[in-house]
């Protein structure tokens, strides 16, 4: 298979993303304008008892306004990630695509990037749009370095891209966007942050995706709490490396493997 | 009934399985299936509901593996030479389905991407050739059934296939768009493709096809060219006249004739031989004063063979 047709599966991928107009509208909503408009609370807030409300900007409340940004995003994510997996089987067209002879597994890595040149643009632009509000409305407090700006970066898109990877793999292996969305927002929102306080599981906490990601943040946060914060570098990226190669490779091969 | 002579330059069929099964638990889908289907031709593949012709199907594409036998798609053996044989294929299985969000030719640069370069631009010219270009900016969730058919085809056609398999194409087709796809059937064979066509409209398959199989309970029943399957049966015509029962009477122990039954005020007059004893038979009518007003040769339709031979399976069973 030549570059060329993996560059043009690849913008398939994404056009089929592209084009779904609720799926695009609600990432944008989620990555880049819902953290405008917590920076503009702020800020009125700010403008109209400062006694009490400090400057909306700043590298502090960057770091808040971040952490709020991968939760959307991470959100976003997930439902790119799962539309990607299984957009094909459930519009039906998978086993025409398989009829053209094309491999199996061409057809399914074709779906990360796809989705990635969707979400990535759309995370940055949101991270983009923080980084801005932190400078313009710092006032009094420090701005945010460039090299914080680049760690905050970093591990933004590992933090909101793990959750697509995740649901692309997921929704590939049960072929079903619906499902996936649930048990993913489940996992990451509730389930993942509740197992890292039950203290009883001990160093089993530092297999937590979600805690595995934290322990990247530049600044550590009160979210991932004791584990994120003394679980080791090589071994969150282990664990996050770990948690999208299952999800991939068992996407791969039931996408490999299944009737079509 | 197994004698195809239709063969392709190279001396292949377009599909032939040997023994070809396909199993779910128990149950056999496709039951040692020996299909030849000849190049350049439009082949009609006949059944009754849950007969096994979309799993064969879908077997013969490597969509779902095979538990036993062999397949070989244009001559190249099933699976090792699959990306080859494929991409000669253009196919529609069940249904032509598309994502509902993507216009048309959105829908066509997707498949389009998975082909190649050269399909890239082949799609302003399928869709002209579909009749679809006026309308190929509008999403595919707008399109009725007819359009959705005539898009498959559209698609199949990306490859520039030499063997088209078409899983029920006249469905949601309405009568003008019918005879449209018929003669379009007719055109790609013209051009030296091989159709396949999966249908249980009987009366379109005769109308289209050159060459036929019939399908039941997931075994072959029978295979050959129309001609063999339906058409005229041999040395018999069937009679109108005034008085069909004195006509049978004269007939009886008329040197030019085997056999004479009536049936629905018709008599069905089997012949000692061909066109003269048909001459023989109308003169001695005639010439006894009957007024004959019908003459023409038996024919039995497909439908009536495909009864025949399903409701023979059925008592069997």
């Amino acid at each position: 298979m030549t570059a060329h047709i993996l560059s043009r599966m690849v913008s398939a991928e994404f056009l089929k993303l592209r084009r779904r107009r609720s799926l695009l509208w609600w990432s944008l909503i989620l990555c880049c304008l819902t953290v405008p408009v917590v920076y503009a609370v702020l800020a009125v807030l700010h403008v109209t008892d400062a006694a009490h409300y400090g400057p909306a900007g700043g590298a502090e409340n960057l770091g808040h306004s971040l952490e709020a940004l991968s939760l959307l995003g991470g959100i976003a994510g997930v439902m790119i990630g799962a539309t990607a997996g299984a957009g094909d089987l459930g519009a039906g067209v998978f086993r025409d695509l398989v009829a053209t002879g094309r491999s199996r597994l061409a057809l399914f890595g074709v779906r990360l990037p796809g989705a990635l040149a969707l979400f990535v643009p759309l995370i940055i632009a949101g991270l983009a749009i923080a980084t801005v509000c932190s400078i313009l409305l710092a006032g009094s407090l420090a701005n945010p370095s460039a090299t914080l700006v680049l760690h905050y970066a970093a591990w933004l898109l590992v933090a909101t891209t793990l959750p697509l990877i995740l649901a692309l793999g997921i929704s590939s292996l049960l072929g079903s966007r619906t499902i996936t969305v649930g048990v993913l927002l489940g996992w990451q929102l509730a389930a993942g942050p509740i197992l890292g306080q039950l203290g009883f599981l001990g160093r089993l906490r530092d297999g937590i995706s979600v805690l595995a990601t934290d322990r990247l943040l530049p600044v550590p946060s009160g979210r991932g709490g004791d584990v994120a914060a003394s679980m080791p570098l090589a071994v969150a990226l282990v664990v996050i490396a770990a948690w999208a190669a299952v999800a991939l490779g068992a996407g791969a091969w039931r996408t490999r493997t299944m009737d079509a | 009934m197994t004698t195809l002579p239709l063969r392709g330059d190279h001396g292949a069929f377009a599909i032939e399985t040997l023994g070809l099964t396909k199993r779910f638990g128990a149950r056999a889908a496709v039951d040692s299936v020996d299909l030849r289907v000849p190049t350049g031709c439009a082949f009609g593949f006949l059944g009754p509901n849950g007969a096994g012709k979309t799993t064969l199907i879908r077997t013969v594409l490597g969509l779902t593996p095979a538990s036993a036998g062999t397949v070989s798609i244009l001559g190249l053996p099933q699976p090792d030479q699959r990306v080859a044989a494929l991409a000669q294929v253009g196919a529609i299985i069940e249904e032509p389905r598309f994502h509902r969000h993507l216009t048309g030719r959105e829908n066509l640069a997707v498949a389009a991407a998975v082909r190649g370069p050269e399909a890239e631009g082949r799609i302003e010219a399928v869709l002209e050739r579909v009749g679809l270009s006026d309308r190929a900016a509008e999403r595919v969730g707008a399109y009725s059934m007819g359009m959705r058919q005539r898009l498959g085809i559209a698609r199949c056609l990306l490859s520039d296939p030499a063997l088209l398999i078409l899983d029920e194409p006249m469905n949601g087709v309405d009568p003008a768009g019918i005879h449209e796809l018929r003669r379009m059937f007719r055109d790609l064979v013209d051009e030296g493709r091989t159709v396949f066509l999966s249908s249980h409209l009987l009366d379109e398959i005769e109308k289209t096809c050159d060459a036929v199989a019939i399908v039941d309970q997931g075994r072959l029943i029978t295979q050959g060219l129309m001609s063999e399957v339906a058409g005229p049966v041999k040395n018999t015509v069937v009679i109108g006249c005034d008085d069909p029962e004195r006509a049978r009477i004269l007939l009886g122990n008329h040197r030019a004739v085997r056999g004479v039954t009536t049936a629905a005020g018709r008599l069905h007059v089997q012949l000692v031989s061909g066109n003269d004893a048909a001459a023989a038979v109308n003169r001695t009518l005639v010439e006894a004063g009957l007024a004959v007003f019908h003459v023409e040769p038996e024919r039995v339709s497909l439908e009536d063979r495909f009864l025949e031979i399903t409701s023979r399976l059925g008592v069997a069973s």
